[in-house]
């Protein structure tokens, strides 16, 4: 196992870099420079760390600096770099430079881009420091959302590899997944995917019940905790287009059309409707003046916010009941055999979502346990070869694939029928993500 | 009776899970957790219903509160929900505190030696996030003498181990700091466990000597006297299920099965006492004797006398530490050192995963967490994988025979169970 004693965290005021730095200074007990703009900063972010993972004994190791004072003594000490600057090539190749001068042969650096060209950002160090340069993707909060993808590129050392992913899984508890160095890696490319997609379907539907109907139809019953575009207004619409447009811009897969940002998502980002984090975005909450608390929601055609409407679709209450009865087979019985528009999109999502999780494998993974643990652990939702089980199977799911014209990836022509395809299951209970 | 009754496995649910936040409930739970033991075992619902038109399999619940948390009662008539193979199928569910899911094996064990059943379903549940920690402390509070002990109290049951800390130390004239770092290695070890067991609550958190160490403060706050949040079991929302067969049915599935009939393994000894129940009478009661909880002695003998064993044939244990302090007072009920020596089985190893006398390598209740009624089953079939040799990344090498402690109350019932080959 390689041992890790010092860590320098740059960014270290960030929610990321904070979170990022408490689980190692906790977790793996390292020594920690904490470094930001200014030593102010760098304080709040150890204050930070400390309540994320709720223990007072890290804080004595945690020491506080500035770029500007102290990067380079922080860095020649360090056995780990772990930076998470802002999501720029800006921002980020400066500083690499710096610390690719500072650095010793050996020490690991890594960022938490999560979608930046690692390969582009090794380009700052020698042969030693791209050997040693990694994305580590830790995911927000870090202590609680224990995912972890391991990006590499063509100039790392599998033994590197390999030795600092077992770091990342057995000291730091980590859900290690390995992925390729292409655009938003694994979780990102899968989750924003079928956000983005959803997010067209919600303007097409509008006269329908736009973004609330869509996600009704992807509620919990499809195996997630929040609906895709609640999720897209939990990140930020910004972020979100930040994600999207890159994917669209840097691959030509047969999803390639679903990655075009939505119209209405570039107006509101526009106004500075950026989403929860600025009050509005495809929702926004009211607290009126007793108290009471009222939702509402964004409507695509009017610009307007109307109150965020119920909705009484038998299927999905059908299926709601099975799961609450942990009857997760019968539940997907009901969504296999529905009627109605809002059953077709549900089909058409589910198809769409195994169909390109398990495409990737290959490209972006080399293995679907990869997707499978990036969906399952980064983002709370079933992963796709378990979502493949509880519909029934290889030969039920492609049935669905193809009445929704949705591509049938060759690993799912090619597995076995009667053979549980979900490989996950000791690790991460995929019943526990459906919602009844 | 090592002879009579034979355990075939079982499985247990994730107690990491919150099933009220997945919109589920106690009813999904078991089914769940059923339908995932028989696949385990490899017996089949058509089995039971075969079994069942001779009147040979039976169903026991463990379950402590499922009347304040769920709302509900009547669970034993409740797997008939899970699955419609138990209609008609005997079942009824038993009460003992923490010690619910050791009194449905008990009264199991007991029919299958009386040779009633073939197979016994022992299944133990407990939803327990359905309220907020105040209001479930309140409702564990019935588990004391609730007028005497609980009423108007917040956290009650860590107050009263937290008494058990302090007669301990008392009582054994311990210097407080060796004490209190004994107590924090206890926490140590259990959390470190429950890092390689897949089910567990705890596997994801953070937790290490310092940590338990630094008492006090918000982020390990004093609940109990002595005793702080990582001194604590943590309640959670969980399901186990062991299956028990008669030797007759054992050596039929180990036919069926391909399994050798030797590698099944049998009770072999039990026991069950039940001490004065308030925390204040037990300290009276146990004044002079050299074992501050003599009744929770008294069983682990009790269960060494009838599988004629010794502490020195037992490579495996699972108990009850609901809080450091339990854990700390089993070690020398179990015979592991002498009353008043504890402190030094745990500082140089003995308990310790790679240790002499390894207890809780599942991670005990501090954790693999604590569903009350569930607790029970869930040791026992923890046994069972340890020594058929199916424990996986927590597997304690050559594990041959097993001994489980589970308590209820402040040790006030008291079941131990061994398990072996």
């Amino acid at each position: 196992m390689r041992e890790i004693k010092t860590v320098t965290i740059l960014g270290a005021n960030g929610a990321m870099g904070s979170g990022s730095a408490g689980v190692i200074a906790a977790f793996g007990g390292a020594k920690v420079y904490m470094l930001a703009r200014d030593v102010e900063k760098a304080k709040q972010g150890i204050e930070a760390a400390v309540a994320s993972v709720k223990t007072d004994t890290i804080r004595a190791r945690m020491i506080p600096g500035s770029y500007d004072a102290d990067l380079e003594k922080a860095v020649a000490e360090s056995d780990w770099v772990f930076e998470l600057v802002a999501e720029s090539y800006e921002v980020k190749e400066p500083i690499n430079i710096r610390i690719a001068k500072a650095r010793r042969p050996g020490t690991i650096v890594s960022t938490v881009s999560s979608g930046l060209s690692i390969g582009r950002l090794a380009k700052a160090y020698d042969e030693d420091g791209q050997k040693h340069y990694y994305g580590t993707h830790f995911f927000n909060p870090p202590y609680k959302m224990i995912l972890c993808e391991l990006v590499t590129h063509s100039g790392n050392d599998k033994k590197v590899t390999q030795a600092l992913g077992e770091y990342l899984d057995k000291v730091l508890g980590r859900a290690v997944v390995y992925t390729n160095d292409t655009p938003a890696f694994a979780g990102n490319r899968i989750g924003f995917q079928l956000m983005n997609e959803v997010a067209h379907f919600a303007e097409k539907y509008a006269d329908k019940g736009g973004i609330a109907l869509l996600d009704e139809i992807m509620s919990g019953y499809t195996g997630r905790a929040m609906g895709p575009l609640a999720t897209a207004d939990f990140v930020g619409l910004d972020v979100h287009k930040a994600i999207v447009d890159n994917i669209y811009e840097n691959t030509k897969d047969e999803a390639h059309e679903t990655f075009k940002l939505p119209g209405y998502f570039q107006k509101l980002i526009d106004a500075g409707k950026l989403g929860m984090k600025s009050g509005g975005g495809l929702t926004k909450v009211v607290k009126h003046a007793d108290g009471k608390r009222e939702k509402f929601v964004y409507n695509i055609k009017t610009g307007e916010y109307d109150p965020y409407p119920k909705f009484d679709i038998p299927f999905i209450k059908e299926a709601r009941q099975k799961i609450k009865e942990s009857n997760y087979k019968a539940a997907m019985d009901v969504v296999k055999t529905a009627s109605g528009f809002e059953a077709d999109i549900a089909r058409y999502f589910i198809s769409r979502y195994i169909s390109y999780s398990l495409s990737l494998v290959g490209e972006v993974v080399d293995t679907k346990e990869n997707t499978d643990g990036a969906m399952g652990f980064g983002f709370n939702w079933v992963p796709a070869s378990a979502f493949v089980d509880f519909l029934g199977g290889p030969k039920e799911t492609i049935k669905l694939m193809e009445a929704s014209k949705i591509p049938v990836p060759k690993l799912l022509k090619d597995a076995k029928e009667g053979k549980k395809f979900y490989e996950l299951g000791e690790k991460l209970d995929a019943r526990s993500l459906f919602k009844g | 009776m090592s002879e009579k009754v034979f355990v075939l496995g079982g499985e247990q649910t994730d107690f990491q899970r919150n099933w009220t936040k997945e919109g589920k409930t106690f009813m999904s739970m078991m089914r769940e957790v059923l339908d995932d033991a028989l696949e385990k075992v490899g017996i089949s619902y058509d089995e039971i219903k075969r079994l069942n038109k001779e009147n040979k399999v039976a169903v026991f619940v463990g379950n402590f509160d499922a009347e304040q948390y769920a709302n509900q009662g009547h669970l034993g008539a409740f797997l008939t929900e899970v699955n419609p193979a138990l209609f008609g199928v005997p079942g009824a569910r038993y009460e003992a505190a923490c010690a619910s899911g050791s009194v449905a094996l008990d009264a199991a064990i007991t029919h299958i030696r009386a040779e009633d059943y073939d197979l016994a379903i022992v299944l133990g549940v407990e939803v327990m996030k359905t309220v907020s920690s105040s209001v479930g402390g309140d409702f564990l509070g019935t588990a004391a003498y609730y007028e005497k002990e609980a009423k108007g109290v917040q956290f009650p049951f860590p107050k009263l181990f937290g008494k058990l800390a302090d007669v301990i130390l008392e009582r054994y004239e311990l210097k407080e700091e060796r004490f209190m770092d004994a107590l924090a290695e206890i926490s140590r070890i259990n959390y470190a466990n429950a890092k390689r067991n897949p089910k567990a609550q705890t596997r994801t958190w953070f937790m290490n000597k310092e940590h338990a160490m630094a008492r006090g403060g918000d982020n390990n706050m004093a609940v109990g006297g002595r005793l702080c949040i990582t001194d604590c079991s943590q309640v959670t929302d969980g399901a186990a299920v062991t299956l028990l067969a008669s030797k007759g049915y054992a050596k039929e599935y180990a036919k069926k099965t391909g399994r050798k009939f030797d590698d099944i393994p049998r009770i072999k000894g039990w026991g069950h006492r039940v001490a004065p129940i308030t925390f204040e009478a037990k300290k009276l009661e146990s004044v002079g004797d050299k074992y501050i909880l003599p009744w929770t002695r008294q069983t682990v003998k009790d269960a060494y006398k009838r599988a004629d064993l010794d502490v020195k044939n037992i490579d495996v244990f699972e108990t009850h530490d609901c809080f450091t302090s339990s854990e700390y007072a089993a070690i020398s009920a179990f015979g592991i050192s002498e009353p008043g020596k504890e402190h030094i089985a745990i500082e140089d190893g003995t308990i310790d995963f790679g240790g002499k006398k390894p207890i809780n390598p599942s991670g005990g209740l501090i954790g693999v967490g604590h569903p009350v009624g569930a607790s029970g089953v869930r040791m026992m079939l923890d046994l069972y994988k340890q020594v058929t040799n199916t424990a996986g990344d927590y597997q304690v090498k050559g594990a041959k025979n097993g001994l489980m402690l589970n308590i209820g109350g402040s040790a006030t019932t008291n079941f131990v169970f061994i398990l072996g080959k």
